[in-house]
C-alpha cells in the first residue's frame, strides 16, 4: 500500500520500509492462519471439503467409470468389488458418489462468487449512500427475498432451459438479496466511522471510499457470509437436480441420483443412502468452515 | 512469598476494610505472561476514602477486580493476599464469596448503562437486591427499593421504579447503580471511574451525592480514577500506581501539594490548572510513552521516563520509602554499592518501609520539588499569530434540525460566530448541546438547514462533496476517537501519502509525508505500521498530521485529546499550540473539559441546548459577569486547589429534550438565578458585558457581576 504510485526516485530506505510493512502484514496473516488451524471446527470442515474437492477432480482416475453399467450386477449390495453396491443399471455406486462432487463443486462456488459480486455492489451502494437510494434498493431486495428460491428457480429454468451457466446465474441471482443485506449492514457500521469522514473531507470520490476505504474493513463478514451461502448453494443445486430442474441423467450428481434411485429405496437403500450422505457431509463441512471462520474472526 | 506479619494491626485494633499485601497478578494472553500488579500493598481503614490514581494500563481496575475476586479467567494471583475486614478473600468458598459480595462489598462501574439490565424495570432490579440478599417479600422489597432511590436523591422515586433504564439519563442511571450498591450497606465500596463519561454538571451532582452519603454510611471507599481533581475532592488518602507498582502513597492533600515522586509531579504538571492559558505557560509533558501491559522494566519502573533518573535508578528498584526520612538516600547508597548488574524488580522490596503516613518509591524524593521543567513551545500572542481584524470564518444564523421519527430535534439553533486567522475558538457545552453538529456544519460533513458559512469572504457550499478541493484543503478536522480516526486497513504512511496527494500543493509527496510525521513527532519506523499497532497518542498525532497535509487555514478539533491519558493529552495540546504558532492556523476547539478549553482558546463560546448563549475572550467568559449556566459549569469542575471554597451550584432537574426546548430562556428550567415569569415567557436579549463579550440573559451585566462577585474568584494559579 505504501508503495502506491510513488515517484521513480524510490530510495533504498523506502524499499526497506515497504519490505518491513509487507513482513508485518505477513506476520498478521500468519497469526490469523495459525489461530484458524487451532480451531477444530475449521480444520474438520476443511478436511471434509478438501476430500470432496479431491474426489471431484480425481475420482474418475481410480474408480470405475461412473456411467459404466454392469448388466449382470444390478442392485447388488455393498461388497469388495462394489464398495457401495450397484444401482438399477448396475453402475458402481461408489464411483458415482465420488464423481458426484464434481458438478456441484463447480456450480455452487461459481454461483456464490457471482452472488457475492452482485450482492457486494448492491450492499455497498445501498449502505454507503443510504437515504432514498438505500430505501429503493432495499425494497427491491425485500421483494426478491419474499420469493421462494426453489420455485422461482424452477420457473426461470423452465423458461430459459437447463445448462450449467443458467444454473449458476439463477442461483447467483437468487442469493444476491441475502448477501446484499449482510454487506449493507457491515457498510453501515463502517461508514459512520471517522476515517470515512476524513476521506470525505479529502474530497475522495464515492467509489474510492467504497472500494478502498470501506471494503478492506468488511472482508471478514463477507468471507463468513460467502461460506455460509456456499453451503446453501450446494444444497440448492442438489434440490433442483432432485426435482428434475438441475442436472440431467446420466450425471452422477447426488441430488439427481437420489431422485432417480428413490424407487429402489426399499430394495437397495445403498443407492440412495450414499449420495445422500455425501451431500450431507459436504454441506456440514462447508458450514463447519463458516463456523470456524466466524468464531476466529470475532475473537 | 512469606506471610506478612500483621504488624500494622497493633496500631489499629479494627481490621482494615481492605488490606492488600504484596499482591502480584499476572495476565496470560496469547501464550505470554504479562505481570500487571507487581507487589502492591495498600490499606484502607474502615470508613476511609482512598483514591487510586494512574493512567490506563497501570493496573488500577485489576487491583479492584482482584480485591473482589472478580479477576478475569486469564488472570491469576501469583502472590500476596487480599484481606477484607481481616478475612482472606482467596479462602472463601463460592457460596461464602457470593454471600460476602452481597453483604459486605459493592462496586460501581464506569458505564451505568451496562450495569443495569435494559429489559428490567428499575424497581424490579433494585428490589432484587433486597429479595435475594435479605429474603424480603416482593412488596416489602419494592418498598425498600423506593427508600433507597430516595436516598440517592432521585426525583419522583415512584415513577422511577416503573421506568426502564433507557428512560433515565446517564446521571440518573448512575444514581440507581449507586442506590443498588448501597442497598446492602456495604462496608467497602469500590468506585471505578464513577463519573467518567458523564457531563460536568452531572459529575458534580454525583460527587455531591457521594460526599453527602459518606456522612451517613460508614463504608470505606476505594475510588479508582485518572482524574486527580476527583481524588482531591473525595479522598483522604491517595495511592499513585504506575506500571503495576505503587509509586507514592499518602494523605491526598500532601501528595497533591507536595509530591515526592517524579511521576506524581509529572501528572500534576501536565494537567492544565484552572485559569491557565497557552500564552502564560506551556503544559509540562511526561517524556516517553506509557509502558505496554506487562512490559519488562529494569530497575525503577518509571526510570525510562523520569527527567531525574540517574544510572542507579536502573541498577536496582527503589523501595517504597517513608517520607520524610532518609530511606531514599540510604537505599540509593545500598544500590550503588551493589555490583553493576541491572536487576529487574525485586518482590521482597515491595512493602512500605516504616510506619510513616507517606511513602514514595524514589531515591531522590527530596529533589522532586526541583524536578527540571521541560520547555515546550509557549504560544505566541494572538497578534503574533497573524490575527487580523478580518474574520477567516463567519457563521451566520446557522440552523440544523434532525428528524427522529415524528419528532424534530433542533441541534443547532440560530448560531452566529466568527473566527480570525491564528485564533482558537473554544466551544464548550454538555453532551447534546450541539457542539459537534455545529463543527460538522463548518467542515461540510453535515449540511445546515439554513444559515451561511463564509470562509475568507466566500460563502461555502453546504457539503464537503460540493466544495472545491481548495476549500477542502483549507478546512480540515481532527476527530475524537483515536481508534476509528485512521483506516485500520491502511498503513500509516499510506494514510498520510493519500492525504498529501489529495490535499497537498505539489512538490514531492514523500518529502511532505516525512515532514508531516516529523512535525507531529512520530518516528519514521511507525509509518510502516497499521493503526492497530500504534498507541492512542500516536494515532491522534497521525490524525493531526493528516489534517495538516494541505497546510489548512482552519482545523476543527472535536475533543481531540479527550480519549487520551492526561500525560498524552498534554503533549497533544502542546503539539496543537506549536503547530498553530508555526503555521498560523485557526482552530475551532471542542471539549467538555473546561480547563483544557480555557488553556488552549483565545475566545470561547458556550452552548446550551443548541444555542450559543455566551461568547467572549477566554478570560472574560470564565470570570464574572457571565451567563448563569457558565457559572454553574465552572463551579462543577473538581480542582486540585485545596483552598478552593467555591460554592458548587447544583442545577435543577435534567437537560430538557431538544425536541421540546423550554419557552423563553432555554435555561430557565434549571437556572439558579431565574427572575420568574420573564425568563419563562420572553426570549432573553443579547447583553454585552464587555466589547466582544456577549451573553443571552435577562439579567444585565452589572447585576450579574454583583451577584456572582460574592463567590470567590478562582485563586491565581502558579504553574
Amino acid at each position: 500500500m505504501a508503495a502506491a504510485g510513488t515517484t521513480p526516485d524510490r530510495r533504498l530506505d523506502e524499499l526497506q520500509a515497504d519490505a518491513a510493512a509487507a513482513a508485518e502484514q505477513r506476520r498478521q496473516r500468519r497469526y490469523l492462519v495459525r489461530s484458524l488451524l487451532r480451531s477444530p471446527t475449521f480444520v474438520v470442515g476443511v478436511l471434509i471439503v478438501l476430500f470432496w474437492v479431491v474426489m471431484g477432480v480425481f475420482s474418475t482416475t481410480f474408480t470405475q467409470p461412473p456411467a459404466l453399467p454392469h448388466p449382470f450386477a444390478i442392485l447388488q449390495s455393498p461388497s469388495a468389488s462394489h464398495w457401495f453396491g450397484t444401482d438399477d443399471l448396475g453402475r458402481d455406486v461408489f464411483a458415482r458418489t465420488m464423481a458426484g462432487a464434481h458438478t456441484v463443486l463447480i456450480i455452487a462456488p461459481l454461483a456464490t462468487v457471482l452472488a457475492l459480486l452482485w450482492g457486494g455492489m448492491v450492499g455497498l451502494t445501498a449502505g454507503f449512500y443510504r437515504g432514498l437510494t438505500d430505501d429503493l434498493m432495499m425494497r427491491v431486495v425485500d421483494a426478491f427475498l419474499a420469493l421462494p428460491i426453489i420455485i422461482t428457480a424452477i420457473l426461470i429454468i423452465s423458461l430459459l432451459g437447463r445448462s450449467y451457466a443458467i444454473l449458476i446465474l439463477v442461483i447467483g441471482a437468487l442469493f444476491t438479496p441475502v448477501i446484499s443485506r449482510t454487506i449493507r449492514s457491515a457498510v453501515i457500521g463502517e461508514r459512520e466511522r471517522e476515517y470515512v469522514m476524513a476521506a470525505r473531507l479529502r474530497g475522495e470520490r464515492s467509489a474510492f471510499v467504497m472500494a478502498r476505504e470501506i471494503l478492506p474493513n468488511i472482508t471478514q463478514p463477507i468471507i463468513v457470509e460467502g461460506t455460509v451461502r456456499l453451503g446453501y448453494a450446494v444444497f440448492t443445486v442438489a434440490t433442483l437436480s432432485f426435482l428434475g430442474f438441475g442436472l440431467e441423467p446420466p450425471s452422477p450428481d447426488w441430488g439427481l441420483t437420489v431422485a432417480t434411485e428413490r424407487l429402489n429405496l426399499q430394495a437397495a437403500p445403498w443407492t440412495v443412502l450414499f449420495p445422500a450422505l455425501a451431500l450431507a457431509s459436504l454441506v456440514v463441512g462447508v458450514n463447519l468452515i463458516a463456523d470456524g471462520l466466524s468464531s476466529t474472526f470475532s475473537k | 512469598m512469606s506471610v506478612v506479619e500483621p504488624q500494622v494491626d497493633s496500631r489499629d485494633p479494627a481490621p482494615a476494610a481492605l488490606d492488600v499485601r504484596d499482591l502480584e497478578v499476572t495476565f496470560h494472553r496469547r501464550g505470554r505472561d504479562l505481570p500487571v500488579l507487581k507487589g502492591v500493598t495498600l490499606r484502607i481503614a474502615p470508613g476511609e476514602a482512598y483514591g487510586l490514581v494512574g493512567e490506563s494500563g497501570c493496573g488500577k481496575t485489576t487491583l479492584a477486580m482482584a480485591a473482589l475476586r472478580y479477576l478475569a479467567s486469564n488472570g491469576t494471583v501469583d502472590a500476596g493476599q487480599v484481606l477484607v475486614e481481616g478475612r482472606d478473600v482467596s479462602t472463601l468458598s463460592d457460596e461464602a464469596l457470593r454471600k460476602w459480595r452481597g453483604e459486605a462489598v459493592a462496586m460501581v462501574y464506569q458505564d451505568p448503562a451496562a450495569a443495569l439490565s435494559p429489559a428490567m424495570r428499575i424497581g424490579d432490579q433494585v428490589a432484587e437486591v433486597f429479595r435475594y440478599h435479605e429474603g424480603l417479600s416482593k412488596a416489602e422489597a419494592l418498598k425498600r427499593a423506593r427508600e433507597s432511590l430516595r436516598r440517592v436523591a432521585l426525583p419522583d422515586p415512584d415513577a422511577t421504579l416503573r421506568r426502564y433504564p433507557f428512560e433515565l439519563s446517564g446521571g440518573q442511571q448512575q444514581r440507581v447503580v449507586i442506590a443498588m450498591a448501597l442497598a446492602v450497606n456495604p462496608r467497602l465500596l469500590v468506585l471505578d471511574e464513577p463519573t467518567t463519561g458523564l457531563d460536568a454538571t452531572v459529575e458534580a451532582e454525583i460527587l455531591d451525592l457521594i460526599e453527602e452519603l459518606r456522612g451517613r454510611i460508614h463504608a470505606a471507599i476505594l475510588l479508582i480514577t485518572h482524574n486527580l481533581g476527583l481524588v482531591a475532592r473525595l479522598c483522604e488518602r491517595v495511592g499513585v500506581l504506575y506500571a503495576g507498582r505503587v509509586v507514592e502513597e499518602g494523605p491526598a492533600r500532601e501528595i497533591f501539594t507536595d509530591p515526592r515522586h517524579p511521576y506524581t509531579m509529572g501528572l500534576l504538571r501536565c494537567v492544565p490548572r484552572f485559569g491557565m492559558n497557552k500564552t502564560d505557560a506551556a503544559l509540562q509533558t511526561i517524556p516517553g510513552t506509557l509502558p505496554a501491559l506487562g512490559e519488562p522494566l529494569e530497575g525503577c519502573v518509571y526510570s525510562a521516563r523520569c527527567p531525574m533518573a540517574k544510572p542507579v535508578c536502573i541498577r536496582r528498584e527503589p523501595d517504597l520509602y517513608a517520607w520524610p526520612g532518609d530511606g531514599g538516600p540510604r537505599g540509593r547508597a545500598e544500590a550503588e554499592a551493589m555490583p553493576p548488574e541491572p536487576a529487574a524488580f525485586s518482590p521482597h522490596h515491595a512493602n512500605p518501609v516504616g510506619e510513616a503516613a507517606r511513602h514514595a518509591r524514589c531515591y531522590f524524593s527530596a529533589e522532586v520539588a526541583q524536578m527540571p521543567h521541560l520547555t515546550p513551545v509557549l504560544a505566541t500572542s494572538l497578534e503574533a499569530r497573524g490575527a487580523t481584524a478580518g474574520a477567516v470564518l463567519e457563521i451566520d444564523d446557522l440552523v440544523r434540525t434532525f428528524r427522529d421519527g415524528r419528532r424534530k430535534l433542533t441541534a443547532v439553533s440560530d448560531v452566529s460566530l466568527n473566527l480570525r486567522r491564528g485564533e482558537t475558538f473554544g466551544l464548550v457545552g454538555e453532551s447534546g448541546s450541539g457542539k459537534t453538529t455545529l463543527a460538522k456544519c463548518v467542515t461540510g460533513l453535515i449540511a445546515p438547514d439554513s444559515g451561511t458559512v463564509t470562509f475568507e469572504g466566500k460563502r461555502l457550499r453546504a457539503t464537503a462533496g460540493r466544495r472545491s478541493q481548495d476549500a477542502l484543503r483549507a478546512i480540515q478536522m481532527v476527530f475524537q476517537n483515536p481508534d476509528s480516526t485512521l483506516n485500520p486497513a491502511w498503513s500509516t504512511r499510506a494514510i498520510l501519502t493519500r492525504a498529501v496527494r489529495k490535499l497537498g500543493s505539489g512538490g514531492s509527496v514523500r518529502a511532505k509525508v516525512d515532514k508531516l510525521s516529523a512535525d507531529v513527532r512520530v518516528e519514521p519506523r511507525f509509518l510502516i505500521q497499521k493503526p492497530s499497532d500504534l498507541s492512542g497518542g500516536q494515532k491522534q498525532r497521525i490524525a493531526i498530521a493528516r489534517a495538516f497535509a494541505g497546510d489548512p487555514t482552519l482545523v476543527v478539533c472535536d475533543e481531540p485529546a479527550s480519549a487520551l491519558d492526561v500525560s498524552v493529552q498534554a503533549s497533544i495540546l502542546n503539539l496543537l499550540v506549536e503547530l498553530q504558532t508555526n503555521e498560523q492556523v485557526s482552530y475551532v476547539f471542542i471539549s467538555h473539559d473546561l480547563a483544557v478549553v480555557r488553556y488552549i482558546s483565545d475566545r470561547i463560546g458556550v452552548m446550551y441546548l443548541a444555542e450559543l448563549i455566551e461568547v467572549g475572550s477566554a478570560e472574560e467568559v470564565f470570570n464574572p459577569p457571565h451567563h448563569p449556566y457558565t457559572e454553574a459549569l465552572l463551579s462543577s469542575i473538581p480542582t486540585l486547589d485545596f483552598g478552593d471554597r467555591r460554592e458548587r451550584i447544583a442545577l435543577r432537574g435534567t437537560m430538557p429534550s431538544l425536541s421540546e426546548p423550554p419557552s423563553g430562556c432555554r435555561f430557565h428550567t434549571r437556572c439558579h438565578r431565574t427572575l420568574g415569569d420573564i425568563c419563562v415567557e420572553q426570549e432573553p436579549p443579547v447583553q454585552e458585558a464587555a466589547p466582544g463579550h456577549t451573553y443571552k440573559c435577562h439579567i444585565p451585566p452589572h447585576e450579574l457581576l454583583a451577584a456572582q462577585a460574592t463567590a470567590e474568584p478562582a485563586a491565581p494559579i502558579k504553574a
